[in-house]
């Protein structure tokens, strides 16, 4: 009596709540269990169903399950993450079966996303797709989830703003899209939009970095908060990289989206791990120092200044660096995790603690996280899942990067010849004669703070219902909301003993900013699964709604005058700017989608479109439209028997929403005149009609599996268009404004990317597996409704080498002056392109019986950076060859000519990210070792072990604008990289 | 009867609407406004008195904005004094050696005046919609914001001369950019602001709906505020005299009406007597950066002004050289200054903005004040061949500010004899106020007395037309638009 559910809807709630499960008259029962083929354990919640059916039953903690089947032979499907599916016929007489599971070595049978509450095989995908295995990132230790997710994503360029603990990292998936848009990826976790904002320090407070406000917070090499999540909770990570994968995402996923899950439990046995991590790091690579003689020495600077410095005749040469951040500080890391369950509930609950010490003093980031993820069959049909995730992240970084006061540590440095000393002596710390500001960069390690605390907690829950579940038909509803919030400190102290604060009207000063934000977010969905008589194909039509709020406030002051001693921000002489800043967002979407997958699942298509009202746009009612149009076809067996040859073709739209503000034209209060307050109508004019920016995606590609699984290949090429893009022009000074905001021009990226791993060698006690991921990518300007700019965060001055953006050109140039002309005026030419000519990384993976290697290269073809590090020490004649004739060259150019040839430089790179060393204790060592122990593991690894490069200086990945989707690859001063070696165990029970 | 599926497909979308209908009742409003400052569109539709006044004393920081930038830009084009801070080279390497540019040095002084126009515009644009003001207080509000519009244009217009300048600026920003008129044109436009203010004010009652600052103490009521305009209207008519000389007789007759109607008093105690720009180290405020204390590194006076000025009975030099520069020590060798090159020596500084011999940042600024308009009233005689009447004015100065001995014209001096007298006074009267030394020569055709300084110096002429102006009307970097 299906048609019951034709009449109201909460008689029909109830009513389809109650309805039992169609039975049908002619069955049988068929009872098995699953193994894994690598040692023989049960495997539990593997999937076991009919062929052609989406319903099944699950196996228990043992590894049994029922099914029921009709009479007559059958052909059973059993799946299992992380395993390739069996294909397995039962006889007709046949009640019992035992099925193997294979390891799937590339995730090739990993499902992936196509909706909201949908998924596909990954084998049926129509686009191209990344899936990362939380082990993977949790192998090697990484600060922070996206540092982990370096070099394991074709198509994705991972890069971090400094070598800082706690420094931000920014993902690039496909290309700059945007210009001045926000340029971040989507973060999803758990169906819970995750809040990955940087929130600035307020660093600039005391660097001066800059008298602009938005330039100045850029330059506080701020945490982006995805720094809050713990990597070893995580189960899995897709990113969708394409517009047609992230068009579900509507307006936020023109970047991309990352889509993480977190582990679940699985029924059976209770299983705890315990692992305790200790290591150290040291310091990676810098800019070396010169060494003077006397002639040099006088050469440069007073002589009797010089002389005072001399010790028996010679010129010291002081290590200011190795002094700075030379320590080799610890690590420490422990985690306990717990899950398990039964046939009703099934839980995985965490607990980390972590702290990562910092090669320069006081420096370090800590993070504690507490995690409870349950899953609970309410009924039948009717499941739920709670997420609750706590984090407290909390990280001190030191004065680093641009700098105009003295306060950067390594901008100072860069000023100070190495035969000055700096050390402390007799409890004082000597203010360099020759430096910067009279900044003793040790002193200032030593005293000054810049701490930032952040609490972190997210919730979600998700009910499913699987409404009605019939022959050839199936109804579900899925009903997801969470919550997100994080409330963040920071603290910045340049007390008044600092040398450099010795130097200013009121010395000593103090920061206090705080901040919080709120992301809630919600989403109901109908899935409706059909599939005729002849199981010749299967629809799949979902409906939903999608609801998102976010809030971001955050303010700050600062005092200056600070009494001796004092670290309250109420001890300072005077106050001044005072910041509050509040934004809001609101977005509601609806969206629509159909799934087929026809001929004997070969052809597979997806068509969706989503529509879309944000409050960030200039019309708030107004509807944005993102369709997707995708396809597939396998070819199984073309290339041997089980092999798998897939093409696939995929079109879609996603879009970028305006920063929040941009379609206000404000009137500038705080100020005064006469002892009362004033507004002047702001130089900013934003665009009350503001739209958000459109990318519109073509990707095509190959996927293929052969030699028995044993190789696996994922090609791509995707060529995207953003329209609409937001950009900012100068109107004409009379109009009273000196910028204005507007949508316009267009922008395109092509991206050939690779993905593949192969088997070289798979023995009963040996195993290799190679993975390498290729991406090359072209962006070009195609037109421009503004003549070409210079974005605002360039540079600084053609005679270093800026950004400009210009039609026929990649928005990622860096120009710079060449030469001058007979009238003195600059040649500019371009330098190179900031995007590198290709990305190539290489993982290999050895398993020898218990002990296993495996190390991660990365190489960086080309590419250019801003490198103003070396700028600063070849304009002071500091650089360690300056007494050649290259290194004169360079200060000339600084010094004389005014060009930035030099100082544009290649990030060409060979680096050894990982490298991991882990052996498994045979279980008689364990027994002996833990009492009640199953299992145990020791590992010793190792993070950006070895670069090989002709970069000067700290590392070719730095950002001192922070995260920024043009105008990345500016050196400054950053914080000094860092190697990481540390000692794991692990012990299971 | 139809395939099951599609009716309940239907049914089922139906279903979805309902349940969707009642989440998005748990919605947001999605009319956001902005929570983190007053909007422009909010004080054109809503005006209220409150907003209207708070909006009036952000017309008096636009007009204060690039004040300073007036004095020591067109002071170092006169060679009052130079700005010599550290990385900005342009500053005191363009007014020296030339050429302007359109993007450093000579683009100053006019975006700020134009922004400050668009608030006047935009308060002007509100003033009519608050309901509740009254039709007084908005006559009042609408005659102080056309006295400030006029005083936006007269610096903007007195460095850029024949250039002009566009003065039709209220309009949208998609519109096409207002043209520029000429130099005439722009005055014409300054006095017809100034006389529809004096207008308004005359029907403004007794009070501003708004909080008038200390710097026009004396000049804070409708009424005050006339005598203001009136100066203001004055110098108008002289400055438009010297441009467009066809005008003369007109201009100076309308110019010597309306000092007649301004605060002119005549009596030198008075002289520092008029409307000044104030500055104060409270919170949000700024200050006077041109009160610099004597090892400030910024701004510079040149010993010119010392061996140019006249000597008084005793010997001693100019009363208003003395009082308006100090001496730097001069056993101080530590640090030379030099302008590319060359050194400024000895180093002097100006003390005009002193307060009691000591630098004062909260010091005021003069927009206009009385002894200006003494000189103005004798140059309006001048200009009208009344020599007699001009000698007694010149005097006044001379004698009350300077310290000098009467003048040696009389009535049948010739008429250089007389702008020569008149310029040497309104040099020293204003220095570091206005530049008024490098405008009066270009007006004068004197630029030529000007000495360059420095070695291959020159002395521009004019400010050059902002770059982003010519760019936004497609005339590239440099421009011209009246071909003067």
């Amino acid at each position: 009596m299906r048609h019951r559910w034709f009449v109201p809807v909460l008689i029909l709630i109830l009513t389809l709540a109650s309805l039992p499960a169609s039975v049908h008259a002619q069955q049988r029962v068929l009872t098995g269990a699953v193994n894994r083929s690598e040692d023989g354990a049960p495997l539990s919640d593997a999937v076991v169903t009919l062929a052609g059916r989406s319903a099944g039953a699950k196996t228990d903690g043992r590894g049994r399950f029922t099914l029921v089947l009709p009479d007559g032979p059958a052909r059973i499907v059993v799946r299992a993450i992380g395993y390739k599916r069996q294909n397995v016929p039962i006889g007709a007489d046949q009640a019992e079966v035992t099925i193997t599971m294979i390891q799937d070595v590339f995730n090739l049978e990993e499902v992936v996303i196509t909706g909201q509450a949908t998924e596909m095989e990954q084998r049926n995908s129509t686009t191209s797709t990344a899936v990362v295995d939380g082990q993977d990132i949790s192998q090697v230790q990484a600060q922070s989830l996206d540092r982990a997710l370096q070099g394991r994503i074709a198509g994705a360029n991972i890069q971090t703003n400094s070598g800082a603990p706690g420094a931000g990292v920014q993902v690039q998936i496909r290309g700059p899209h945007t210009i001045i848009g926000n340029a971040e990826p989507l973060i999803v976790v758990d169906g819970v939009i995750y809040s990955n904002a940087t929130i600035p320090s307020g660093l600039s407070s005391v660097t001066g970095s800059s008298s602009n406000l938005a330039r100045a917070d850029a330059q506080d090499d701020g945490t982006n908060r995805l720094a809050d999540l713990n990597p070893n909770d995580i189960e899995s990570i897709e990113v969708l990289k394409s517009a047609a994968a992230g068009s579900i995402y509507g307006s936020k996923a023109a970047n991309g989206v990352v889509i993480i899950h977190t582990k679940r439990g699985t029924a059976g046995q209770v299983h705890a791990n315990l692992s305790q991590r200790v290591g150290f790091s040291s310091l990676l690579r810098g800019p070396g120092f010169r060494v003077f003689d006397t002639t040099q020495a006088f050469a440069l600077f007073d002589s009797n200044l010089v002389r005072s410095y001399l010790v028996n005749g010679q010129l010291p040469a002081y290590d200011h660096l190795q002094a700075l951040a030379g320590d080799k500080p610890l690590s420490y890391e422990s985690q306990l995790d717990v899950s398990g369950g039964g046939e009703k509930t099934r839980f995985f609950a965490s607990g980390s603690w972590k702290r990562d010490n910092g090669i320069i003093g006081n420096t370090g980031a800590q993070r504690q996280t507490l995690r409870a993820n349950i899953t609970q069959q309410l009924t039948r049909t009717l499941t739920m899942d709670l997420t609750t995730a706590f984090a407290r992240n909390a990280n001190d970084k030191g004065f680093t990067n641009n700098d105009n006061s003295g306060a950067s540590v390594t901008y100072a440095l860069a000023y100070i010849p190495s035969f000055l000393p700096l050390k402390r002596a007799n409890g004082i710390y000597p203010q360099p004669e020759i430096g910067y500001f009279g900044a003793n960069p040790l002193q200032t390690a030593a005293l000054a703070t810049n701490n930032e605390t952040a609490i972190r907690f997210t919730g979600g829950g998700r009910l499913s219902w699987n409404t009605w579940t019939g022959e050839r038909q199936s109804l579900r509803f899925v009903a997801a909301g969470g919550a997100d919030f994080v409330n963040q400190k920071n603290k910045i102290i340049a007390p008044p003993e600092l040398t450099f604060e010795q130097t200013l009207p009121n010395p000593g000063t103090i920061t206090l900013g705080a901040a919080d934000g709120r992301n809630l977010n919600w989403n109901l969905n109908a899935i409706h699964s059909y599939t005729p008589e002849s199981q010749g194909f299967r629809l799949t039509t979902s409906l939903g709604v999608q609801y998102e709020d976010r809030q971001l406030s955050r303010n700050r002051i600062t005092a200056t005058g600070i009494l001796p001693g004092q670290t309250s921000v109420s001890q300072g002489a005077v106050v001044s700017n005072p910041i509050e800043e509040r934004s809001s967002e609101r977005t509601l979407a609806f969206y629509a989608a159909e799934e087929a997958l026809a001929l004997s699942e070969r052809l597979s298509l997806v068509g969706s479109v989503r529509g879309e009202r944000s409050s960030v746009l200039g019309d708030p009612s107004k509807y944005w439209f993102y369709p997707r149009l995708a396809g597939a076809y396998r070819f199984p067996g073309l290339l041997g028997t089980g092999s798998e040859f897939k093409l696939r073709l995929a079109y879609g739209q996603t879009g970028n929403q305006p920063l929040f503000g941009q379609k206000f034209t404000s009137l500038v209060g705080g100020q005064t005149y006469g002892g009362g307050g004033g507004v002047t109508v702001s130089t900013i004019a934003g665009l009350a009609g503001i739209k958000p920016e459109r990318v519109k995606e073509w990707e095509g590609g190959v996927d293929a599996e052969f030699f028995g699984g044993r190789t696996s290949f994922q090609l791509t090429l995707a060529r995207n268009i953003t329209s609409d893009l937001l950009l900012s022009r100068t109107p004409s000074a009379s109009s009273g404004f000196t910028a204005e905001f507007l949508n316009g021009g267009h922008m395109r990226n092509v991206s050939l990317e690779l993905a593949a791993g192969f088997v070289p060698i798979q023995s009963r006690d040996f195993r290799w597996v190679a993975r390498t991921t290729f991406t090359h990518l072209r962006n070009t300007v195609l037109d421009l409704p503004v003549p070409g700019y210079r974005p605002s965060t360039a540079g600084f001055g053609l005679a270093f080498g800026e950004f400009f953006i210009e039609p026929g050109r990649s928005a990622t140039q860096i120009i710079g002056t060449v030469g001058y002309d007979s009238l003195g005026n600059p040649i500019t030419k371009v330098l190179g392109d900031a995007n590198p000519d290709f990305q190539l990384t290489l993982a290999n993976d050895f398993n020898w019986k218990n002990l296993s290697v495996s190390m991660l290269w990365a190489w960086q073809q080309g590419g250019v950076a801003q490198n103003q590090t070396l700028s600063l020490y070849d304009c002071n004649q500091l650089s360690p060859d300056q007494g050649t004739a290259a290194g004169q060259a360079r200060a000339n150019a600084c010094l004389q000519d005014g060009v930035a040839t030099p100082f544009v430089q290649s990030t060409t790179f060979l680096k050894l990210r990982e490298l991991s060393l882990v052996w498994s204790l045979p279980s008689r060592w364990v027994h002996r070792l833990f009492a009640g122990a199953d299992n145990a593991r020791i590992g010793l690894t190792g993070r950006n072990l070895l670069v090989f490069t002709d970069y000067f200086g700290y590392d070719p990945e730095s950002s001192n604008f922070g995260s920024q989707s043009i105008t990345r690859n500016i050196d400054l001063g950053p914080y000094p990289p860092s190697r990481n070696f540390s000692l794991n165990v692990s012990v299971g029970f | 009867m139809m395939p099951t599926t599609l009716i309940s497909g239907a049914r089922r979308g139906a279903w979805l609407a309902l349940v969707a209908t009642g989440l998005l009742a748990g919605c947001g409003d999605f009319n956001i406004t902005d929570p983190n400052n007053p909007t422009l569109d909010d004080l054109v539709k809503n005006p209220t008195k409150a907003k209207l006044a708070v909006a009036a004393t952000g017309l008096f920081i636009g007009a204060r904005s690039d004040a300073t930038d007036v004095i020591w830009r067109y002071g170092s084009l006169g060679r009052e004094g130079a700005n010599l801070a550290g990385n900005n080279q342009p500053d005191y390497q363009e007014p020296f050696f030339g050429p302007l540019s359109t993007t450093q040095f000579g683009a100053a002084v006019w975006s700020g005046r134009y922004q400050n126009l668009r608030s006047l515009n935009t308060y002007l644009n509100a003033v009519p919609r608050a309901p509740d003001l009254s039709a007084e207080e908005r006559a009042a509000s609408i005659g102080f914001a056309r006295t400030l519009k006029a005083l936006a244009f007269l610096p903007l217009v007195a460095g850029r001369g024949a250039l002009g300048a566009p003065v039709d600026v209220d309009r949208p920003l998609k519109a096409t950019p207002a043209p520029f008129v000429s130099e005439d044109s722009v005055y014409g436009y300054i006095i017809g602001e100034l006389d529809a203010a004096r207008d308004s004010l005359a029907a403004g009652g007794s009070a501003f709906p708004f909080r008038m600052p200390p710097g026009f103490a004396g000049f804070d009521t409708p009424a005050g505020l006339i005598l203001v305009n009136r100066a203001l209207a004055a110098k108008a008519w002289v400055f438009r005299a010297t441009a467009t000389p066809s005008c003369a007789g007109t201009c100076y007759a309308n110019a010597l009406l309306a000092l007649s109607q301004s605060f002119i008093s005549g009596n030198p105690a008075d002289f520092r007597v008029g409307a000044y720009f104030d500055y104060s180290n409270k919170p949000g405020d700024i200050l006077n950066e041109l009160s610099e204390t004597l090892d400030g590194t910024t701004y510079f006076a040149f010993n010119n002004t010392i061996d140019d000025a006249q000597l008084q009975p005793g010997g001693a030099v100019d009363q208003r050289a003395l009082d308006k520069l100090a001496f730097i020590d001069s056993n101080d060798t530590t640090v030379t200054y030099t302008l590319s090159g060359f050194p400024v020596a000895p180093n002097r500084k100006f003390a005009v903005y002193f307060t009691g011999g000591q630098p004062d940042q909260n010091a005021s600024i003069p927009i206009i004040r009385d002894e200006e308009l003494v000189l103005l009233r004798a140059e309006a005689n001048i200009g009208l061949s009344n020599y007699a009447a001009a000698i007694p004015d010149l005097d006044l100065v001379r004698v009350n500010a300077g310290g000098l001995p009467a003048t040696t014209l009389t009535a049948g001096s010739p008429a250089s004899a007389f702008i020569d007298e008149l310029l040497y006074n309104r040099r020293y009267s204003l220095l570091w106020e206005q530049g008024a030394r490098w405008v009066d020569a270009r007006r004068y055709g004197r630029l030529s007395g000007i000495p360059a300084l420095v070695p291959n110096g020159a002395v521009p002429s004019r400010m050059p037309i902002p770059a982003d102006e010519c760019a936004a009307r497609k005339l590239g970097t440099s421009c011209n638009p009246l071909g003067t």
